[in-house]
C-alpha cells in the first residue's frame, strides 16, 4: 500500500513539475549574408494567467528588456484562446547569441549552448553554415544511435506534432508499433546510462583507494549484469538500494560497507545529471539563399524546424544546422568570359595551320 | 498592237546598244580604290587586333597553361553542381512536418520522468512520504475546496467597501498587537 502511494504521490510531484511555468516556445533564426542574424521568440499559452507564463526567468533561450515585445491573442480552431507574445531582436553575428547564451537568466541558463555561423567563399557559390549546438550532460554515455536503427532513430528526433499526426494516420498501426518500440529502446538506454555513468563517477570516487577489483575496467567489464540487476528489479530498486542490498550485489559486501558513501554520491551525481530541469522548446532557422542540406525537419512554412529536448543533448552534442548557397553571378560571367576567350585562340590556332 | 509590240522592241534594243557617257573617270577610279584600300585596312586592323589577343597561342606553355586552367574551371562547375543537385535531390526526400498549434505534449516528459525516478532511486526515498492514496485525494480535493472558498471571499470582500475597510482596520491592528508582543518579548 505504502509503495503504491508513493507512486501516486511520485506521479502527482512529476505533473506538477513538468506543467510549470515555462510557455509553448518556438525561436527562429532569420540568418543573413553578411552573419548577422535576426531572431524571433514566440511564446504562446493557453492558460488563463498566460502573461505570467512569459517571464524572462521562464523562458528557455536569452531574452531581455532590450528585445522589441508584441502582444496578441488568438483563438484556436477548438475555440480555445492562445496568448503571444513575440519578442525579436537583431544580432550582428553568432557571437553577438553566444554572449547572451553566457549571460542568460532564463529557464535553461545552466546548459551549454553556442551557435556557429560558417561562410565559405566556392567560386561559383558562397555557401553558409549555420548552426545550434547544445553540449552533451553525460560524461560516460552511449550514443542513442548504438540502441536505435535508421527508422527508429528519425522517430526519436520528429517532432511531437510529426509523430502525432503519424500515430493518428493511415498508417497508425505501424507507427505505434514503431513508437512502443523507440520507447523501450530508450528505457534500456537510459538505464544503460544510468549504470555506466555511476561507475564512472563512483570510479573517479574510488580512485586510488579501492582495489583492482574495483577499478574502471573491472566495474565496466560488469556493466551489463548491473543493467541486468536494475532491470529486474524494477520498481524496488529504490529500497534495494536504500538498504544497500544492490551495492552488496555488485561489488560484494565488504566493498559495499566500505564505499557506501562514495556509492551514493556518485548516484545522487548522476541522478542530477539525469534528472535534466530542461524546458522543451522548438527552433527554427531560415537560411539565405538556396538550402542545400540540413539535419533538420522541414515544417508546412518550408523552414527547418528541430524540436529541442533533453533526451536529445544526453550522451551526445546535440547539433541543429543547416547549409545554403547563393550563386555568385560575377564568377559566373568571368568564368564564362575566360573560357570563351581561351576556346577562340585555340580555335584562332587551328584555322591559321590550316 | 503588232505595231506597237514591234515599236517597243527598238526602243528597248536601241537603248542597249547605247553606253552610258562617263564625264569623270577619274574620280570613279579613285574612289574605287579608295573603297579597295579601305577594307584592306579593316581587314589588317581585325587581323593584327586577333594577332594581339591571341598571341599566346603560340607561345607553349602559355597555350597549355590557360586550356589546363580551363579545363580544371569546368570540372571544378561540374563537380560543384553535381554535388549542390545531389544534396538538394536528398532534402527532397526529407520529412515534412504538420503544424498543428498543439501545445507540446507532457505525456512523453513524465514517462521520461517516472523512468529515472524508477531507476535513481535515491531522489524521492520512501522513508520520507507515507501517504496513503485516499489520504492524496483527500489533500488535493482540500486543496480546490480552500482555492475556491478563498477566491469568494475575495470577490465578497471587493463588493463591499465597509467590509473591506473593517478587515483592513483589524489586520492593523493585529499587526500592531503582534509588534507590542516581540518589543515586550525581547
Amino acid at each position: 500500500m505504502e509503495r503504491k502511494s508513493v507512486k501516486i504521490f511520485i506521479s502527482l510531484f512529476l505533473v506538477f513539475m513538468v506543467s510549470c511555468n515555462e510557455p509553448e516556445t518556438v525561436v527562429t533564426d532569420y540568418v543573413h549574408t553578411d552573419g548577422s542574424i535576426m531572431r524571433k521568440i514566440e511564446m504562446k499559452s493557453i492558460e488563463s494567467d498566460a502573461i505570467k507564463r512569459f517571464k524572462i526567468p521562464d523562458i528557455q533561450v536569452p531574452l531581455d528588456s532590450t528585445w522589441a515585445f508584441k502582444d496578441s491573442i488568438e483563438v484556436s480552431q477548438k475555440g480555445d484562446t492562445i496568448w503571444m507574445r513575440t519578442a525579436t531582436k537583431q544580432f550582428q553575428d553568432a557571437d553577438e547569441i553566444n554572449r547572451a547564451y553566457k549571460s542568460d537568466s532564463g529557464a535553461n541558463k545552466d546548459y551549454l549552448r553556442k551557435a556557429v555561423f560558417i561562410k565559405t567563399f566556392k567560386w561559383f557559390n558562397t555557401e553558409f553554415r549555420f548552426s545550434e549546438n547544445i553540449g552533451k550532460e553525460l560524461l560516460y554515455g552511449y550514443p542513442v544511435k548504438d540502441f536505435l536503427n535508421k527508422d527508429e532513430l528519425l522517430y526519436f528526433y520528429s517532432p511531437g506534432d510529426l509523430k502525432n499526426s503519424k500515430e493518428s494516420g493511415p498508417d497508425s498501426l505501424r507507427y505505434r508499433a514503431l513508437s512502443d518500440s523507440v520507447k523501450n529502446k530508450t528505457d534500456k538506454w537510459t538505464e544503460k546510462n544510468l549504470v555506466s555513468e555511476w561507475i564512472g563517477e563512483f570510479s573517479k570516487l574510488t580512485e586510488g583507494k579501492a582495489d583492482s577489483d574495483m577499478s574502471v575496467q573491472s566495474l565496466k567489464a560488469r556493466e551489463d549484469e548491473f543493467v541486468r540487476i536494475t532491470e529486474r528489479n524494477g520498481n524496488k530498486l529504490d529500497s534495494l538500494w536504500e538498504h544497500g542490498i544492490i551495492l552488496r550485489e555488485f561489488i560484494g559486501e565488504a566493498n559495499a560497507l566500505k564505499y557506501k558513501v562514495e556509492a551514493d554520491s556518485a548516484l545522487s551525481i548522476v541522478t542530477k545529471r539525469i534528472f535534466a530541469n530542461f524546458s522543451d522548446y522548438s527552433q527554427k532557422i531560415v537560411m539565405p539563399g538556396k538550402l542545400i542540406g540540413t539535419n533538420g525537419f522541414i515544417d508546412s512554412s518550408r523552414i527547418l524546424l528541430w524540436p529541442v529536448k533533453s533526451d536529445y543533448f544526453l550522451t551526445e552534442p546535440y547539433e541543429m544546422w543547416a547549409e545554403s548557397k547563393v550563386p555568385n553571378r560575377w564568377a559566373w560571367i568571368l568564368s564564362g568570359l575566360f573560357l570563351a576567350f581561351v576556346l577562340s585562340g585555340v580555335i584562332v590556332k587551328v584555322i591559321k595551320k590550316d | 498592237m503588232k505595231q506597237e509590240n514591234e515599236n517597243y522592241n527598238k526602243v528597248l534594243n536601241l537603248l542597249r546598244k547605247s553606253e552610258p557617257v562617263l564625264n569623270s573617270t577619274e574620280d570613279i577610279e579613285r574612289e574605287v580604290i579608295k573603297r579597295v584600300i579601305q577594307s584592306n585596312r579593316m581587314q589588317v586592323f581585325f587581323s593584327e587586333l586577333v594577332d594581339f589577343l591571341f598571341r599566346w597561342v603560340y607561345i607553349g606553355w602559355v597555350r597549355k597553361s590557360l586550356i589546363t586552367v580551363s579545363i580544371a574551371l569546368v570540372l571544378v562547375f561540374v563537380y560543384q553542381q553535381g554535388i549542390i543537385l545531389r544534396r538538394i535531390d536528398m532534402l527532397s526526400h526529407q520529412t515534412i512536418t504538420i503544424e498543428k498549434g498543439n501545445l507540446p505534449g507532457q505525456a512523453d516528459e513524465i514517462e521520461k520522468l517516472l523512468m529515472v525516478y524508477k531507476n535513481s532511486g535515491k531522489r524521492f526515498s520512501s522513508k520520507t512520504v507515507t501517504f496513503s492514496e485516499d489520504q492524496i485525494k483527500e489533500l488535493l480535493e482540500s486543496v480546490n475546496e480552500l482555492q475556491i472558498k478563498y477566491k469568494d471571499l475575495e470577490n465578497l470582500i471587493d463588493g463591499d467597501p465597509e467590509l473591506k475597510k473593517l478587515i483592513e482596520i483589524k489586520l492593523i491592528e493585529k499587526k500592531l498587537i503582534d509588534n507590542n508582543h516581540k518589543k515586550t518579548n525581547l
